[in-house]
């Protein structure tokens, strides 16, 4: 048993409750807002250099009854989006000033409108991000994070000048360098953190204010190398797929003789890699950095590239096998699943499919399934 | 896996001309019908000879430019339509379809009209494609184009739609997005596009508008003058052969023959009792299912959110500029005004529910839909807040007539309409007390 983080407690800590923590009664308490977002193709930087906390608008580790949310969205919705919305139908995001989404993911959109419509907030807007990567795409990008900062300026009655977004580019280039690095510690073959552990640390990335989470960030990396942490398990895994936010579920497979050493979700992974330029205007840095900055995502409609990324972050990180973890109703995920299957078993990585609800723990029969999929892997090494 | 359902373009020319036979004998259908089916078969027709009259074909999906299409001799397959003449044609071939794509790992929860065309793929029964064409403001269906283009080596091309198409630079990037994919097509087919000719067919495409606007006027005539055999004809028109003669003669066509039986009283049914709205697609699952409801609650279908221009329509700003004004008729376009806000779909079905004296609404809730499973309440909360019109939900699959009973249907309707005929709203509207 490895000794806890107290960093990463601290975190946790301050994240509980779910999702109106000590952190945000903290920051209310000041008379600051917090603007939600539930899209990655929204610059938190922007929501930052306003003196607002951006906040990601997600379900937690555990599973929310969702029988209200069923009568403004049907059940055929992504039981993410459907999760989200009844969490504000109990109350939990009344903290929320505004919200912010944005088209890439038609789902995302469709909470949006959703939440515009049934329970409107002082501040709501939404951006269209691109599904092509090239420099049209940054054009039709930038443009429309201009007018978001027209209208976030407009709310707020203040311009937020370029100096202002320059600061919090740095500020979240700091954390994604920060997060780099515990990644990098994870190629290790004994990794210092186990896959639940590394989740809680993304989702907080989201959930405190940066500088406060950069610090304890900082924290943590130093409290790893000091106490020679490591992880003893046989297995090492990665998992892609659907944005999942149960760390609880990735808890569970855990306690089988495997850790997940890499992901490929747009909490995890996406969130740590890459630069914001700060070379160039800020505007442009921020619509170059999230158009083409980060790792090819599902969102984007030619997705060679996540394919290709998926393969070499498998090789790098050594791992033993793939879950490939889509939640139901996700149209991108599922488009690449033939694909995924075959490229991945050309370069001999094996790979589990599991169908599954957002936030539902590992049930019995997920269980069974990694379990015969941990089976099948020993065979494999032996 | 068994694939002798499964429909080939010879096989949907087949069906197509009995069914044009057959019509021609049945009694007490409207005259359109013949140049309906004539419009769908020479769509058809035209793919299946394309290859040998030196033309090239093209898989699309919805809000494409179809006049660039005409003017480059390029032949498209629109993917939708063709699971819905599929169903016209034999009931059977979609669900074998579907099935043969659940076996390539393809999720059932992705939209119909895309498993379907994975099916035939992979059976070999799509039509011969040159290169893939798409676009979206919302659909996350339309990647499937880019992956099915990836696996069966056929180039593809994705035209992006902002969300929110009506501001300067939004309508200015999709312009320019229509001038990339002129340079893709010209590659592909190493012709260069007339801008002349392009003129010419924008004018034809054009006048279709306008002769959907004068139908959809008659269409509105209480009793209504539409019968169920003719629904959708505009749409056929406009999305099957835009800016083509054939087109403005069948929907010439249909405009006169609708006035003839405005003016001889001749209505879809002898007692009109309700009139219904379609809030996303017709029954497309179940090609008979408006004859029904006409015939057993005397419910006529008088619109529907698919053959709906947003707006009024008038997109020709500049005949000299022929990319600038298919820019602005795309995203105002029956079957492409709904890729956008829930909120701006429902008002605008709440002005059609004005303009066509709806009664009742039914908003087919299509289990692969995304966009539909989330805008489906506030489309149905709007029309009740802003004209007292109820809708009933049938939960169903676009395209798969297996996925709920007909019985099953038939009962909510049952329930539907004699809440309907009650309602305070209904008999205000009525005059009936």
């Amino acid at each position: 048993m490895n000794t806890p983080l107290k960093a990463l407690d601290e975190m946790i800590r301050l994240t509980s409750p779910f999702p109106e923590s000590v952190s945000v009664k903290d920051w209310k308490a000041t008379g600051r807002k917090v603007i939600g977002w539930f899209n990655p193709y929204i610059p938190e930087e922007i929501i930052h250099a306003a003196g607002m906390l951006p906040f990601e608008v997600t379900g937690n580790n555990e599973p929310v009854e969702m029988q209200g949310a069923e009568a403004h969205m049907h059940s055929n919705c992504c039981s993410k989006i459907r999760t989200c919305w009844q969490m504000q139908l109990d109350g939990k995001y009344k903290f929320l000033d505004g919200l912010v989404s944005c088209s890439m993911c038609d789902q995302d959109m469709r909470l949006f409108e959703v939440w515009a419509y049934y329970k409107k907030l002082p501040y709501m807007d939404s951006l269209y991000a691109p599904r092509k990567r090239d420099e049209v795409a940054i054009k039709l990008y930038l443009a429309d994070l201009e007018d978001f900062r027209s209208r976030l300026s407009q709310y707020l009655i203040c311009r937020i000048p370029d100096e202002h977004i320059a600061n919090s580019i740095q500020v979240y280039n700091r954390g994604r360098e920060l997060m780099h690095q515990l990644y990098e510690l994870r190629k290790r073959d004994r990794p210092p953190v186990a896959g639940a552990e590394a989740l809680e640390v993304s989702k907080a990335a989201a959930r405190l204010p940066r500088e406060r989470f950069n610090e304890l960030l900082e924290q943590l990396l130093d409290e790893i190398q000091r106490s020679g942490r490591e992880i003893k398990k046989a297995k090492r895994l990665m998992i892609i797929g659907s944005d999942l936010h149960n760390a609880n579920q990735m808890a569970a497979l855990e306690t089988l003789d495997a850790v997940v050493v890499v992901d490929e979700m747009d909490i995890g992974i996406r969130r740590a890699w890459g630069q914001v330029d700060t070379q160039l205007p800020p505007m442009e840095a921020l619509a170059r950095y999230y158009v083409m900055g980060r790792p090819v995502d599902k969102h984007t409609w030619n997705s060679d590239g996540r394919l290709e990324f998926i393969g070499d972050m498998a090789e790098q990180y050594k791992v033993d096998g793939i879950l490939s973890e889509i939640v139901r109703f996700c149209t991108y995920d599922g488009w690449d699943k033939f694909d995924l299957k075959k490229q991945m078993e050309q370069r001999g990585i094996p790979i589990l499919e599991i169908d599954l609800e957002y936030g539902h723990p590992a049930g019995a029969q997920v269980k069974i399934r990694a379990e015969a999929f941990m089976e099948m892997l020993e065979s494999r090494a032996s | 896996m068994s694939n002798d359902k499964m429909l080939s373009i010879d096989e949907i020319l087949a069906g197509l001309k009995k069914a044009t036979e057959g019509v021609k004998k049945q009694p007490g259908l409207m005259k359109s019908i013949v140049g309906y089916l004539d419009v769908v078969s020479t769509y058809v027709e035209r793919i299946a000879t394309a290859k040998e009259e030196g033309k090239w074909v093209a898989s699309h999906g919805t809000q494409q430019p179809l006049e660039i299409l005409e003017a480059m001799d390029v032949r498209g397959v629109f993917n939708e339509f063709w699971g819905v003449v599929s169903d016209i044609v034999r009931l059977e071939s979609v669900p074998e379809a579907m099935s043969v794509s659940a076996s390539t790992g393809t999720p059932g929860e992705v939209c119909s009209f895309f498993r379907n065309m994975d099916g035939l793929m992979h059976a070999g029964k799509w039509p011969r494609s040159d290169f893939f064409l798409y676009a979206t403001s919302c659909c996350d269906n339309v990647k499937a184009f880019h992956t099915l283009g990836r696996r069966y080596g056929i180039p593809s091309f994705g035209l992006e739609r902002s969300y929110f198409p009506y501001t300067d630079h939004a309508m200015e990037h999709w312009k320019n997005e229509y001038k990339r994919l002129i340079v893709f097509l010209e590659e592909q087919t190493g012709k260069k596009l007339d801008y002349d000719r392009l003129k010419e067919v924008v004018a034809r495409s054009y006048r279709l508008t306008e002769l959907h606007l004068e139908i959809d006027k008659l269409v509105s005539h209480v009793p209504c003058p539409l019968s169920p055999e003719c629904f959708s004809g505009t749409l056929v028109a406009i999305r099957l052969l835009p800016g083509t003669q054939k087109g403005i003669d069948f929907l010439t066509g249909l405009r006169d023959e609708l006035k003839e039986r405005i003016d001889k009283g001749v209505s879809a049914v002898k007692d009109e009792r309700f009139r219904v709205m379609w809030t996303s697609f017709t029954p497309f699952f179940d090609p008979t299912l408006m004859g029904f409801m006409q015939q057993k609650y005397g419910a006529v279908s008088v619109c529907d959110m698919l053959s709906h221009w947003r707006g009024d329509a008038k997109w020709m700003l500049d005949p000299d500029d022929p990319l600038g004004n298919l820019a602005y008729r795309t995203v105002l376009a029956p079957g492409n005004c709904q890729y956008s806000s829930g909120v701006d779909v429902a008002a605008n079905l709440s002005d059609k529910a004005r303009r066509f004296k709806v009664d009742g609404a039914i908003f087919n809730n299509n289990f692969g839909c995304k966009t539909g499973a989330a805008y489906g309440p506030i489309i149905k909360d709007e029309l009740m807040c802003e004209v007292s019109v109820p809708t009933l939900t049938l939960n169903c699959d676009v395209l798969d007539h297996t996925f709920v009973s007909r019985a099953e249907i038939e009962s909510q309707m049952d329930s539907f309409f004699e809440m309907l005929e009650t309602s305070k709203a209904y008999k205000e509207r009525r005059n009936l007390q």
